[in-house]
């Protein structure tokens, strides 16, 4: 859109380049005391006891004693403690905390702390779960949740298939690496619990704190300070740090500072699930693919976290964005004794569109047509329905951005080139959609959504919402939606850092949704104030309301899983190194329908990054358990990408407006993360000739295919 | 403790200080100089790089002791230069700033580059900066303000 | 509390290194990452510290007849930015770390940490490099070979100091270097390999091939490099079976988090056989 979508400064620029922006860690109060954890390093036990050393003065430690409230993590199923009852499930599972005023001293207290266990067998893969008849980990059940839908009539269509094509597909841990590790900052003051910091979802916080504490929710306030990257890491988990920080605060007196070294939230936070996908599609005697059935398993970890929820996206995503008109679809979230997986930009999609597009490649393979032309023959279109049987109501753009990227990239020419002998090189195109905000009606039934819009004066206007800046640009784009709203300056209108006692409750900083429905919903507080634009100040109020086109059953997986989606395609080219089998990537090219772009800078900036964290979670990020335990537990280990790895990207938009998005605007954070991978590997098996089933595709396991002849 | 003396953005600092402190603890914990972020604490993400005589280092890495003498400079000095206005100028609009944990850092290694190369490639910008991670930008954006302060900043490198 | 040094002559740092026992310190880069501790608090050294990064003795860069002489305490970014340092022994260093870190980290440090994985040794021990170990009784000379004992050991003596690495120059018609890291920048690596040769008339007259990160200690075998030595080039393809097997026995790769024993082994073979296939046909 003219004018709108022109790039503006961003207002959190000036502070951030000129290293004024004050980050958790760099904030320093009179008398503040450090917070250090102790972690099991078992990755299961009973704990007998603990023997603490006599404190010197001014030291305190922090255990599941000192919490009055409830002792766990409010997500889903609560099944998490905040501090370690009587058993411990993961290696890093926090247990209790050291707190006072001197480090060193902190350290020398902790190395003295003894912790008596009682080992007890661990489940240490998907696997060792699938096989577990007793002492389960979590009530009476190997799993956190299973889930199973249908569509149309799957045992029909298998007997009348001809053929089936078979593949399974693995995926492992991808870390998040939000450059700032986990960080929260807690002060006590006047029967006022305050917790500042770095974090995506303030009232998460605010919602484990008053659970914690058992406090109400007047003494209870959260502040978001800049933060240093998100990417799902700081969804739920700073509900942990900072109700630690709080609790150490609260009996301290004093405030409390608890910053994670890299180490430590490498090895405790939350990871992208590991996936194993196996895929059945059944051709009939034309070779048309009639009917899917998918199995999925995911290592949830020790506890239930944002699992089902992942699992959930991961499930109605598998199909792709392929019209089949016969599914069954089952998944399991397994319980193990491994770190807790929880929300990574894509939720669950990227497993899910690897798992797809490779499968696609191989159908394609077998039955002797180009896979992008067999692609084509399924995409999707406006009319039809979802895996889950909701009614795609726009227009899908899927041809319009394939002609894009081929245009761009050169991909059928390139792909006939590549394709015969073994020149090791090789060219992959994936194509990919994201569900924009939560799943099903979790917008509604799950969130309390609350936006505000305060008019102080004409040039006075503050929005009040708890979404986050965290460096994807929402401080500005939310400007910008509500200024051309209300048709006034963008400098007029202000946004702070969340803080729960100005802010209300519009939901957390997760799903695509910041831009689309919070940024919709400031969008229509804006147009009603602007009606009312002669009253000298004003507020206007919105709350969320589920469209009266939209249906779900949450309970038989039928419906709209998401409101609207965001579309795109992935070229990536490569070269594989025959000696070292080490990839090159020669080129990225994307396109995406995201709507109407807020700001073109913003969401290039959103498009390079999310791709490159998808090249590195498709090509280098390696990171294994072991015994329960992370192998790649620091940066020289677990690699991520760095200036050299990868080439600039060229990225295009093709702009399908979404009638319900602010100006058209679809979600965007996520989409850019989840087809890197599929397009990667699906490159790699072009240029070496052999079937990739697993990320990463590191050296090591193209090694492995090369040499087993 | 020893006394330990340096020249910190243009003036004396003389400290009692043990000499094995990192000089990124010395910078945020006893100078209250924050713009030097610990990202590891392990010299692999770059976040903590500030100069040492006009060469990018890891103040993670350096033991305070060892730089007695030395000329250290921090994003806290370098912004009251000119050509950290060229360079803030061309980060804004490559639009090179995400989270901001990485870019004071980012800023420091661009001006490390320029200050010995006024007229780097693609690639020698994408080496000399090899050692800041950033996990937002997919480092183009970041690439391209190099460049463009490169061009822009004609005779003050 | 460990105390620190800090000498203001090599003659000081080891009169100091003959009373005590103490812990070198020249660049720092692996030491204060191997002894960190929570930040804001010291890291932990063992024993007390000898700074000897800032000795201007140490940090001389020299040629003198044969040789080019490279200070302990020289970073790597200075050896890269010396013109009079061959571009046979800048081929490691430049994918070496990162520039940050290479602005501190010393060729001198690198030796002493003795990684199996140490970037600069399999080009040391291609060239023939000698290391100057001084104690305050003196000197002594000892090929890097024999200096490298195993993963992190050495045989510098509790006296002593590494003061200077001599590396013999030669005019090479070929050099040839590659290295699987774990990305293309400040990697640590899985596998690498570094030859230097000369030949002439399509004849080889000297290999040199050093491997890094395949055994506990770089790996040369004299016996593979007399079996080419002499050796038509047209002839390396017959040749080759046995080269490779006296290197093969040499191997001695592990599984570590970094990497697998067989990605190492099948890697360096590859690499070898390029090298001895390939690299030494062109321009030669």
């Amino acid at each position: 859109m003219k004018g709108l979508s022109e790039p503006i400064k961003r207002y959190d620029f000036d502070e951030k380049v000129e290293g004024r922006a004050r980050y958790c860690a760099d904030v320093y109060l009179e008398g503040m005391l450090y917070a250090r954890t102790l972690r099991s390093d078992r990755p299961r036990a009973k704990i007998l006891g603990i023997t603490v050393p006599p404190l010197p003065e001014g030291y305190f430690i922090i255990d599941k004693d000192d919490i009055p409230g409830k002792n766990s993590v409010p997500i889903v199923y609560d099944d998490e403690p905040l501090l370690a009852r009587e058993v411990v499930n993961y290696v890093g599972e926090p247990i209790l905390l050291v707190v006072g005023p001197d480090k060193q001293t902190i350290l020398n207290i902790l190395a003295a702390v003894k912790v008596d266990y009682e080992e007890m067998d661990p489940i240490l893969t998907i696997e060792d779960a699938l096989n577990c008849r007793e002492n389960f980990i979590f009530q009476d059940r190997p799993h956190f949740v299973e889930y199973q839908y249908t569509k149309g009539d799957i045992s029909g269509a298998i007997a009348r298939a001809s053929c089936c094509v078979e593949d399974s597909f693995q995926t492992g841990y991808q870390e998040h690496v939000a450059l700032e590790t986990q960080s929260v900052l807690a002060f006590f003051e006047e029967g006022r619990i305050t917790v500042s910091g770095s974090m995506q979802c303030p009232y998460y916080l605010k919602d484990a704190l008053v659970q914690a504490l058992n406090w109400s929710e007047d003494r209870v306030r959260v502040v978001q300070l800049p933060t240093g990257g998100g990417f799902g890491s700081k969804e739920d988990y700073p509900s942990i740090v900072g109700v630690h920080a709080a609790l150490a605060a609260v009996k301290s007196g004093r405030p409390v500072q608890l910053v994670l070294e890299r180490g430590e939230d490498i090895r405790c936070t939350t990871k992208r699930h590991p996936s194993q996908v196996h895929i059945k599609s059944y051709l009939d005697h034309e070779n048309q693919i009639i009917a899917r059935d998918v199995e999925v398993l995911i290592d949830a970890g020790a506890y239930a976290g944002l699992s089902s929820v992942v699992l959930q996206r991961l499930i109605f995503s598998v199909c792709g964005v392929y019209r089949v008109e016969n599914l069954r679809v089952h998944g399991r979230a397994m319980a193990t004794n491994n770190v807790v997986c929880g929300a990574f930009r894509g939720f669950g999609g990227p497993q899910a569109f690897f798992a797809i597009e490779m499968h696609m490649e191989n159908i394609a393979q077998k039955i002797g047509v180009d896979s992008l032309e067999l692609k084509k023959d399924y995409f999707l279109r406006r009319g039809d329905t979802s895996s889950t049987g909701g009614l795609f109501q726009f227009e899908i753009v899927l041809p319009q951005i394939i002609e894009q990227i081929e245009e761009i990239s050169g991909y059928s020419q390139k792909r006939k080139e590549f394709s015969g002998g073994l020149g090791w090189r090789g060219i992959g195109c994936s194509v990919f959609f994201h569900g924009c905000g939560f799943t099903g009606k979790g917008e509604k039934d799950i969130l309390k959504t609350r936006v505000r819009l305060v008019k102080r004066s004409a040039s006075e206007i503050e929005i009040r919402v708890a979404n986050t800046e965290i460096g994807q640009g929402a401080a500005t784009t939310l400007r910008k939606i509500v200024a051309r709203a209300l048709e006034i300056p963008v400098e007029h209108v202000a946004y702070i850092y969340p803080d729960t006692d100005v802010c209300p409750d519009s939901g957390p900083t997760i799903a695509s949704r910041t831009i689309m429905i919070i940024g919709k919903l400031l969008y229509d507080c804006a147009l009603e104030m602007k009606e009312k634009w002669r009253e000298e100040s004003l507020e206007v109020a919105r709350g969320y309301t589920y469209p009266d086109n939209l249906s779900w059953d949450n309970a038989r997986f039928i419906g709209n899983a998401y409101a609207e989606y965001s579309w795109g395609a992935n070229v990536v080219e490569v070269e594989v190194d025959p000696l070292t089998l080490e990839i090159n990537v020669l080129g990225v090219w994307a396109v995406y329908d995201i709507g109407t772009p807020i700001d073109e800078r913003i969401v290039k900036g959103q498009i390079d990054g999310g791709l490159v964290q998808g090249l590195g979670y498709a090509g280098m990020e390696l990171l294994q358990a072991r015994q329960g335990r992370l192998q790649q537990e620091n940066l020289a280990n677990y690699i991520i990408p760095t200036f050299l790895d990868f080439p600039p990207i060229v990225s295009r938009l093709v702009e399908n407006p979404y009638e319900n998005g602010p100006f058209g605007a679809r979600g965007l954070g996520e989409i850019t993360l989840v087809g890197a991978a599929p397009a990667l590997a699906l490159a790699v098996q072009n240029a070496v000739g052999k079937p990739i089933i697993q990320l990463p595709v590191s050296p090591e396991y193209l090694m492995e295919l090369m040499c087993d002849e | 403790m020893n006394r330990v003396q340096f020249v910190l953005n243009g003036s004396e600092v003389n400290l009692q200080v043990h000499p094995l402190k990192r000089l990124i603890d010395v910078l945020r914990d006893d100078l209250h100089i924050t713009g030097a972020k610990e990202g590891c604490g392990e010299g692999e993400c770059g976040a903590c790089a500030v100069l040492v005589d006009g060469r990018l280092v890891n103040a993670c890495l350096v033991p305070v002791g060892s730089i007695c003498g030395h000329n250290v400079v921090t994003i806290e000095g370098f912004r009251q230069s000119s050509r950290f206005a060229i360079l803030k100028d061309s980060f804004e609009q490559a639009g090179s700033v995400q989270c901001g944990f990485c870019t004071p850092a980012m800023i420091l290694a661009a001006e490390a580059l320029l200050s010995h190369n006024s007229h780097p490639s693609e690639e020698q910008i994408r080496q000399a900066m090899a050692g800041n991670l950033c996990r937002c930008t997919g480092y183009t954006m970041i690439v391209e303000a190099v460049q463009l302060a490169s061009r822009k900043g004609e005779g003050l490198w | 509390m460990v105390r620190t040094h800090r000498p203001d002559s090599l003659k000081e740092a080891l009169s100091i290194r003959g009373m005590e026992k103490v812990t070198v310190l020249a660049g720092g880069t692996d030491l204060m990452v191997r002894n960190r501790s929570w930040s804001g608090t010291l890291p932990i050294f063992e024993r007390d510290v000898l700074f000897i990064g800032h000795l201007e003795e140490l940090k001389k860069i020299r040629e003198e007849g044969e040789f080019i002489i490279l200070g302990a305490s020289c970073t790597l970014a200075q050896i890269m930015r010396d013109g009079r340092v061959p571009e046979y022994v800048k081929l490691p260093l430049v994918q070496m770390a990162s520039p940050a870190i290479r602005n501190v980290a010393t060729i001198g440090g690198n030796i002493c940490n003795a990684s199996p994985a140490g970037d600069t040794l399999p080009m040391l021990y291609a060239l023939n490099a000698s290391l100057q170990l001084n104690s305050g009784k003196g000197s002594r000379t000892v090929n890097i070979q024999d200096f490298i004992t195993g993963p992190g050991g050495t045989g510098l003596q509790d006296d002593e100091i590494l003061t200077e690495i001599y590396i013999p120059t030669a005019c090479f018609s070929h050099q040839y270097y590659k290295k699987a890291g774990l990305r293309k920048a400040n990697a640590i690596s899985k596998v690498s390999f570094y030859a230097v040769a000369s030949s002439s008339h399509n004849c080889i007259d000297e290999v040199r091939i050093a491997l890094g990160a395949v055994a506990p200690t770089p790996v040369r075998s004299l016996e593979g490099e007399a079996l080419l030595a002499g050796l038509e080039i047209e002839a390396l393809p017959e040749r080759f079976h046995d080269v490779k097997s006296c290197y093969e026995q040499l191997l001695n790769p592990i599984d570590d988090v970094r990497s697998t024993k067989k990605y190492r082994h099948k890697a360096a073979l590859l690499i070898l056989e390029d090298f001895l296939l390939k690299g030494l046909r062109s321009h030669a």
